[in-house]
């Protein structure tokens, strides 16, 4: 008998932070605006983290001089491919830890594709055209969603359990662009303030 | 071999002969990159035009008419053939290109020759540079308003007085290389480069003034100059704006220099410094003189929003030739000029306008102040893209002042207004 109830106050336990809570993340700069396309992860702790479901196959265009989309959530493991549709060569490549790779010319309506196999952010840019900017978040979590025009993110299916929430942005004033914190079990709502820079001008230098 | 043909007299054929030469210096890599002959190979552009143009008649039929088209007084309306020009851009490997552009100008006077040559490097940047390079025929990156390896101008038919000027005259055989970096959120490029073949620049400038149209100088062709008056007879009435003058190809090179910033905000600034370090006091039997010019250009493209773009440029030079009489050469001009230009798209119809003023004031003792001109110009043009196809019109007014004219028995203040409607085809 008492090891009946042992055993069902461990599977408590063990399936309370199984749970499923809702969790909404707002983002907001100083001034209290929300932030828009902020990129949020939940890391919940332990055995509740969950990977994103492995691979799949995004696309990230070329065209008037420009990625599109400008920036692109994926799981590990996933496909990107590169197609251009402008008339003029592209050479994209990435520096990132995450990633590094280039692909090497290629014109009009030819594409090129690249395995991501590690989380991380992975910077785009191309080695003719040095306006062009884009990135990428391969993320190994289930939950991971950019910030709507509200700065809101909702996780409906959130673990209930401890973990840590990061936000990342690509002209987020801090290392790696990224800030972090901690979430509680049963928590419904988190924010963070962040501070942004500006864009870098998307003027080209470029003369030929 | 590229040094071999290099040392050749410049005469009419070294630009041609040093890219080609270059080109055979390549090494040969067969990674997989060579593209020669491929349809990306190639492009395919021209336009052709209704012209209508009153006031006098154009520099283009050795007039001081400032356009590309002229008139005898009366309202002229005629169908052009404008420019077309045939790309060549082979990649050699993956780093290494070239451009070769074979032109065609119709009009009042019919050219067609080259219009560019040279080769590209460019190799993979690091995370903090990048490099490229160019060496061959080819303009100087000083034009805001021109883009793509034919050089079209982009917003319009008819570019400022600045870069009509660059496209005639400022055009050497340079050897160019350029470092861009990134400091914090500002953006910094260097180029510089060292040149040859480019020593009568100034000449067409000095005699004709400024002027705004769209023909360039091919190589080895010429450029009509209009009634020389005091220097009739010691100045052959053309000039060849492409050619080096001095006794061994480069041996007295030129150089320019230039600088943009991209600061984090949406603005390019742009300076830009050019001397040809040309002999004035040389030679030719036609006879065409060595002109020492130097100009500096100063330039700014300022994004604001909703795809509307403003555009500067400003530019002041000298340009001395001849001998010194009496402490002055024979030519002292003094040249600036300036635009604004706003561009701004209304639906799928581009709108540009812009306004400039130009002027020379010479200080020689042969050509004196008497040959200053000035003038100003405004212009209003519309741009429509079906695909390859794009559809221009551009009403242009310009003004000018020059004492010059009554030589010719005209009256030295002119108006002109001209009115084109062109149809514009990449391939």
């Amino acid at each position: 008998m008492v090891r009946n109830i042992l055993i069902a106050l461990a599977l408590a336990g063990a399936a309370s932070p199984l749970a499923a809570v809702s969790l909404s993340v707002r983002v907001v700069d100083a001034s209290g605006k929300p932030v828009k396309d902020a990129v949020v992860t939940l890391h919940p702790a332990g055995s509740a983290a969950r990977p994103a479901h492995a691979g799949g196959r995004f696309v990230i265009s070329q065209q008037n001089m420009q990625f599109h989309p400008f920036l692109t959530i994926v799981p590990v493991g996933s496909d990107v491919s590169f197609p251009n549709y402008d008339n003029t060569k592209h050479h994209v490549y990435s520096f990132s830890p995450a990633k590094k790779f280039e692909l090497k010319l290629f014109a009009k309506d030819q594409s090129r594709t690249v395995h991501f196999e590690k989380a991380g952010v992975v910077a785009l840019g191309c080695n003719i055209h040095d306006q062009m900017s884009a990135f990428i978040v391969v993320t190994d979590s289930a939950w991971t969603a950019r910030t709507n025009a509200q700065g809101m993110v909702t996780f409906a299916d959130a673990p209930n359990g401890p973990g840590h929430l990061s936000v990342w942005h690509p002209y987020l004033r801090s290392p790696g662009g990224e800030l972090t914190q901690a979430v509680a079990p049963a928590q419904h709502s988190a924010s963070f303030e962040v501070r942004l820079r500006p864009p870098p001008s998307a003027m080209s230098m470029t003369d030929y | 071999m590229f040094r071999d043909a290099c040392r050749l007299r410049i005469g009419s054929a070294i630009p041609l002969g040093c890219a080609l030469a270059a080109l055979w210096a390549i090494p040969a890599r067969a990674d997989g990159d060579l593209e020669l002959f491929t349809p990306a190979n190639f492009e395919l552009n021209g336009d052709v035009r209704l012209v209508a143009v009153d006031g006098e008649k154009s520099w283009v039929e050795r007039g001081f008419g400032k356009l590309r088209s002229g008139s005898d007084g009366e309202l002229r309306v005629q169908p052009e053939l404008g420019n077309a020009s045939l790309v060549w851009k082979p990649q050699f490997t993956w780093s290494v290109g070239g451009v070769f552009v074979g032109s065609v100008q119709g009009g009042q006077r019919t050219d067609a020759g080259l219009s560019q040559a040279y080769l590209t490097y460019r190799p993979m940047r690091s995370s903090n540079f990048a490099f490229s390079a160019r060496a061959g025929l080819m303009w100087p990156p000083v034009s805001l308003e021109h883009e793509g390896a034919d050089w079209h101008v982009k917003d319009s038919i008819t570019p400022s007085a600045i870069n009509s000027w660059i496209g005639e005259e400022v055009r050497p055989v340079a050897a160019e290389g350029s470092i861009s970096t990134r400091i914090a959120d500002h953006k910094l490029r260097a180029t510089v480069a060292i040149f040859a073949a480019n020593d009568t620049a100034g000449t067409l400038l000095t005699f004709r003034g400024w002027a705004l149209h769209d023909r360039t100088t091919l190589a080895f062709r010429s450029q009509p100059l209009p009634p020389l008056g005091p220097l009739t007879g010691h100045q052959a009435p053309f000039t060849h704006p492409l050619i080096d003058l001095h006794s061994g190809f480069a041996h007295r090179p030129g150089y320019y220099a230039k600088l943009v910033w991209v600061p984090p905000a949406p603005v390019r600034l742009e300076l830009f410094h050019y001397d040809n370090r040309a002999n004035p006091q040389t030679v030719t039997p036609a006879p065409e003189w060595g002109w020492r010019t130097r100009f500096d250009d100063a330039g700014l493209v300022a994004d604001l929003g909703s795809g509307a773009e403003l555009k500067a440029q400003a530019l002041q030079g000298r340009t001395r030739m001849g001998f010194v009489i009496d402490g002055r050469r024979f030519v002292d001009d003094r040249f600036r000029s300036g635009f604004v230009m706003l561009t701004r798209p209304f639906g799928k119809v581009g709108l540009a306008v812009r306004a400039e003023a130009f002027d020379t004031r010479n200080l020689g003792s042969i050509w004196t102040d008497e040959y200053d001109g000035h003038g100003w110009s405004a212009m209003l043009a519309a741009k429509r893209q079906w695909g390859p196809v794009t559809a221009l019109a551009e009403l242009l007014h310009v003004w000018s002042d020059t004492p010059v004219r009554e030589d010719a028995g005209e009256p030295d203040r002119q108006r002109q207004t001209q009115l084109q409607a062109e149809v514009r085809m990449h391939w």
